[in-house]
């Protein structure tokens, strides 16, 4: 398969801050890629990048083997794009911006619009004034937006913003359908790990402009080992079992008098002697697999959706147990 | 050619159905202009319907007959003056006054350029209604309105689009730096060249009506080439009078596209509310700075002359066409009046406008979107 993106050692920096440090990714013809990262990470530079609204200061960025700044014309007729909290002209009608759009393209062809319109479950609303439209429905406009023309690479920067749970669930599925039966590649930025889990073959983890994994998503989540979810009848004290058992790392559930331990061997066994023995009540032990969550946050140290934004506080020391 | 057509149509639109309130109530002021004007000839004329139209040459005889009043009257003002020792000065056009000595050789002096044109036969250009229109509505306070309006449109062609992050749509897509500038620039120039037109059909009917006819658009016309002296053959500009109308024309508009120029340089570094605010006290606050400088140094040097240099700057030669014939107040600095001058206004615009784009093209090219 040939690359429709290729992203060589980019780099780029604002004054002091270096957003990107000579990050390469490439994506496949037809593939769908996620590109993950906190807050900050440098994603939506490197799209801005790929859209010709910056240029790097070192390193290359191409689109269909097209330089995205110095060549940006012919780069620009392989993609759509849409950004984080995307904009339109609210004087107009969600139709007339897509004609807006239309006409940088070619002549407007009105069946298309309509048919996008349909796509992105906006029929009823193409033509009321955007200025009335919610963030959601923005989101679908901007779809659609991106689709006019019928591009080859569609690159999306958090495009559930705003969305509700139904319209993200029909967003998965319209980029689904439009993956498989239209061949299209898809660029997908988004802080919703479900949501790329679900969609994408691979994933390149960004963080504090570093790539620090990429890969099909099977081989990233194979490789990190266990997790268990265990419902005891005391966490404070379960913790500090927990925590003496050799190669296992502990911390406080999300879920009430539950704690998450992770280890890379299979510990399960070990584990529920250690709790059983030190008198705590074990209501269920659960393994599960290492979700992409876990693979980011061991990647990035940064928890995801996290309610609190303050750093968890790190473990109070505890005095090893010796195994019997 | 097809794209840039389409976006060139694209600022038509978003021009037009963002901002249709602003056209109409520049089409309502126009209307009051005319109402204001007919109001004007009917308190001045008492009659309601035209009058009969009156040949050039005894609109000279007039004017000659009114400014040897003039001196009379100028004569027994300065005789009063002198026996109560004192000096009296006298509101010029163009600066802060004028001594009575200096009043009565400017009057004698226009008489004697009347009396030049109407012994050698030639028209001067305020005897058309047509000219006298294009004077009003290209040179006077109208201009003066207008090319603050059309800043402000322009000031808000890219810094709007940023604002309302459409920018990222419009450089992302196939249509390159380039065509999006030149069809924002063009469509502000095509939309503003219609206004002003409209508005000097207006006010072309009006004087027509004034006047008692609509005059010729064929015959020749006579411009002084420098207003202060005398006029005589090295010292007037003869030309077919709808040529002077197309010069009026351009004149005005390269005023405007140098205030588009300077909008949209503003326009592609700030955002919408800046661009605005900045254009707004540029035209508006530097004239009025300026002209507060020109009194500063009239009463320093007592020389109209010596506030002549505020004319290389762009803000004080927006509305050239006044300086053809000192009429109807034109505001420029210490301008003189006639052909001459402007001309060098025309070449000061010229040179601005095209610095102010070429600034605005090198910087949209190279800057970049951060967000």
């Amino acid at each position: 398969m040939a690359s429709v993106v290729e992203v060589e050692r980019l780099s780029k920096h604002f004054g002091r801050v270096h957003a990107l440090n000579q990050i390469s990714f490439d994506v496949q013809e037809g593939e769908v890629l996620g590109f993950l990262g906190p807050n900050g990470a440098g994603k939506t530079t490197t799209i801005r990048i790929l859209l010709g609204l910056l240029h790097g200061d070192g390193g290359t960025a191409k689109i269909g083997g097209h330089d995205c700044w110095t060549d940006h014309v012919r780069a620009s007729r392989f993609f759509g794009a849409t950004l984080e909290q995307p904009g339109f002209y609210g004087f107009l009608s969600g139709r007339d911006n897509l004609r807006q759009f239309a006409r940088m393209l070619g002549p407007v062809d009105e069946k298309q619009i309509t048919e996008l319109l349909d796509t992105v479950g906006m029929t009823e609303r193409g033509d009321d004034k955007v200025k009335r439209y919610s963030m959601g429905m923005r989101q679908r406009l901007a779809l659609a937006q991106a689709l006019l023309g019928k591009p080859r690479l569609l690159v999306l920067d958090e495009p559930t913003n705003g969305l509700d749970p139904n319209g993200i669930h029909g967003l998965r599925i319209l980029l689904r359908k439009l993956a498989t039966e239209q061949g299209l590649t898809i660029f997908f930025s988004s802080h919703l790990l479900s949501e790329v889990e679900e969609l994408c073959d691979r994933v390149v983890v960004l963080h504090r402009g570093e790539v620090k994994a990429s890969g099909p998503l099977s081989e990233l989540m194979n490789v990190k080992g266990f997790r268990y979810r265990i419902d005891v009848s005391d966490v404070d004290k379960a913790l500090e079992v927990v925590r003496a058992v050799d190669g296992a790392k502990a911390e406080p559930g999300t879920i009430k008098d539950s704690i998450n331990v992770t280890a890379d061997t299979d510990i399960a066994r070990l584990v529920n002697y250690a709790l059983v023995k030190a008198g705590i009540g074990v209501d269920q032990l659960v393994r599960s697999e290492q979700g992409l969550e876990d693979v980011y946050i061991q990647l990035t140290g940064v928890p995801v959706a996290s309610p609190l934004s303050s750093p968890v506080p790190p473990a109070p020391p505890v005095p090893p147990v010796a195994p019997r | 050619m097809s794209i840039l057509a389409s976006l060139i149509r694209n600022e038509f639109e978003k021009t037009w159905r963002s901002r249709w309130i602003v056209f109409a109530v520049l089409f309502g002021l126009f209307l009051l202009i005319a109402v204001g004007l007919y109001a004007y000839f009917v308190y001045r004329e008492h009659r309601w319907t035209p009058p009969p139209s009156v040949a050039w040459q005894a609109q000279l005889r007039d004017e000659i007959a009114s400014n040897q009043q003039t001196i009379v009257n100028l004569e027994q003002v300065k005789q009063q003056a002198q026996g109560q020792g004192g000096t009296v000065r006298v509101g010029g056009r163009n600066g802060p006054g004028l001594s009575i000595d200096d009043a009565i050789a400017q009057t004698q002096q226009a008489i004697a350029d009347d009396q030049y044109l109407i012994d050698h036969n030639i028209a001067p250009v305020q005897s058309f209604a047509v000219a006298q229109a294009s004077l009003f509505a290209l040179g006077g306070i109208v201009m003066f309105l207008l090319t603050r309006i059309f800043g402000w449109l322009a000031s808000e062609q890219i810094a709007g689009e940023r604002s309302d992050r459409t920018i990222t749509i419009l450089l992302s897509r196939p249509p390159s730096r380039n065509q999006v500038l030149f069809a924002k620039a063009f469509a502000s120039f095509l939309i503003s060249l219609v206004v002003v037109l409209l508005a000097l059909v207006i006010i072309y009917a009006m004087f027509a009506f004034f006047l008692g006819s609509p005059g010729s658009l064929t015959d020749q016309a006579a411009v002084a080439m420098d207003g202060a002296k005398p006029l005589g053959p090295g010292n007037l500009l003869q030309m077919p009078i709808y040529l002077f109308v197309f010069m009026c024309i351009g004149a005005a508009m390269l005023g405007v596209l140098c205030v588009q120029g300077m909008s949209l340089l503003i326009s592609v570094v700030t955002g919408r509310w800046a661009a605005i605010g900045i254009t707004l006290a540029l035209l508006f606050g530097a004239p009025l700075v300026s002209t507060v400088v020109a009194g500063i140094l009239f009463l320093i040097s007592g020389s109209l002359g010596s506030a002549h240099f505020l004319n290389y700057l762009f803000f004080n030669v927006l509305a050239p066409v006044g300086s053809v014939a000192p009429a109807f107040g034109n505001s420029t600095a210490a301008a003189g009046s006639g052909i001459n001058e402007f001309t060098f206004e025309l070449e000061t615009l010229a040179v601005w406008t095209f610095g102010f784009f070429l600034a605005a093209w090198l910087l949209f090219r190279r800057k970049q979107e951060a967000g």
